[in-house]
């Protein structure tokens, strides 16, 4: 349902950021997880090591969503990690992933959630430790871990490959659960997709590793895996990462689901750091 | 509390109804219990190769969907009231939300029925649309009663 009027090849810009708004996970972050809440309305409640933290109301509405954010606001909360006001945002907000995402890309989902109805609902505060309860603590946490980078295709590699890295790496945001953290909670680059631990629940490492991670799973394995949820022993996750597979990854085309196998099954094989 | 006590006591030394003739005991039943899921699983594994085109069917889908539909039916009673005891991955919620997990197997087994017609019909993309229905009431069910890693 539009609420503006639709200018000529604005509607598929709007199906365009849709679809991406869906690949980036941003409907399942910030809808409330109970039943029949409002999509994008804010308040999930993320637990990590350093609290709880909620996410916002990314819905049109001018004084408790995004209604008021130009282009540019928009796309530097994703390439800075920045708010309009220039405060810095927690990483509970996947900048570190989504700083890669492309202008274009942005943009298309701004049109996407611009398009639908406002709502008003006053985000709440994050629930903080007290040594992160400050924008300060972020902007320093920024400093020391973050590098505001474009996505660069690799030329060695084919179409399917890059556009696997591009929505495993950024759009997609997978390391984010998959890849450990330090006690700083910054990604431990060196042990990628090597499993985590989030919310009190194991997440598996997804590397290639043979034994530890899903180095014996095919391409097709993968996709299929992605698509509904479906182990390649017969099993079906009942996990977070049902959310995921019924939000994001189950939303994609078969396309961009084999490129996302492509990559993963390029990755390298680590250990799991858990038991 | 000492409702509790009794109420565990009576849980360890719960017999069930499977049969007409005779009690089994927690042990048995619970060996049953997993033995139909590990067949459920057997059948969702080959009946997924065939439906994704890797294996081609001849004939022994529709096999693997019938052994999918004779297990979902017997659900209900292998997680009956009661039957809560020893070691396993099934979640408390599964009888302490009764109703909900009645719904929860109720949809697999629409499932699974469907996923017999369609593997009777020989339709590709019918068999492929219906085992993801299968798939995802297996998903559903084990999202909130089955115990993760």
């Amino acid at each position: 349902m539009l609420a503006a009027p639709v200018l000529l090849g604005q509607e598929d810009l709007v199906a365009r950021g849709e679809y991406l708004a869906y690949a980036g996970g941003c409907i399942s972050c910030h809808t409330e997880d109970i039943d029949h809440a409002v999509p994008l309305a804010g308040g999930r409640a993320m637990e990590t090591p350093f609290g709880t933290f909620y996410s916002p109301n990314i819905t049109p509405d001018e004084d408790t969503g995004i209604g008021g954010w130009s282009d540019d606001e928009f796309v530097n909360a994703f390439w800075e990690g920045v708010s309009p006001q220039g405060e810095h945002y927690f990483p509970s907000f996947p900048y570190t992933a989504y700083t890669g995402v492309s202008r274009d890309d942005l943009l298309a989902i701004k049109a996407y959630l611009f398009s639908l109805d406002p709502v008003v609902n006053a985000s709440s505060d994050h629930n903080l430790v007290w040594y992160m309860d400050t924008r300060l603590a972020a902007g320093a946490w920024k400093a020391l871990n973050f590098e505001p980078v474009r996505f660069e295709p690799d030329s060695l590699k084919d179409g399917q490959w890059n556009r696997g890295a591009y929505l495993v790496r950024h759009l997609g945001h997978c390391g984010e659960c998959h890849t450990p953290r330090g006690v700083t909670g910054v990604l431990r680059d060196d042990e990628e997709f090597a499993g985590s631990e989030f919310g009190g629940e194991k997440v598996p490492n997804i590397s290639t590793h043979r034994i530890d991670g899903i180095g014996r799973w095919s391409g097709s394995d993968i996709e299929y895996f992605l698509e509904i949820g479906m182990l390649p022993d017969g099993d079906f996750t009942g996990s977070s990462m049902v959310d995921v597979i019924e939000n994001n990854t189950g939303k994609l085309t078969r396309e961009d689901r084999l490129a996302i196998a492509a990559y993963l099954k390029s990755v390298e094989p680590v250990e799991n750091t858990f038991q | 509390m000492q409702r509790k006590l009794i109420a565990a006591f009576a849980a360890l030394t719960a017999t069930f109804s499977f049969t007409a003739v005779a009690d089994t005991s927690s042990e048995d039943a619970l060996d049953y219990r997993k033995a139909v899921m590990t067949a459920l699983r057997g059948h969702i594994g080959a009946s997924s190769m065939i439906a994704r085109g890797l294996i081609e069917d001849d004939g022994h889908l529709l096999g693997h969907a019938q052994g999918l539909a004779s297990g979902a039916a017997e659900l209900g009673r292998i997680f009956q009231e009661g039957s809560n005891v020893g070691e396993s991955e099934a979640l408390p919620a599964i009888w302490e939300d009764a109703e909900g997990f009645a719904e929860a197997v109720a949809d697999i087994q629409t499932a699974a029925d469907a996923f017999v017609e369609a593997a009777e019909t020989g339709d590709a993309a019918a068999i492929g649309a219906a085992f993801r229905s299968v798939g995802m009431g297996c998903r559903g069910c084990h999202d909130k009663y089955r115990q993760q890693d």
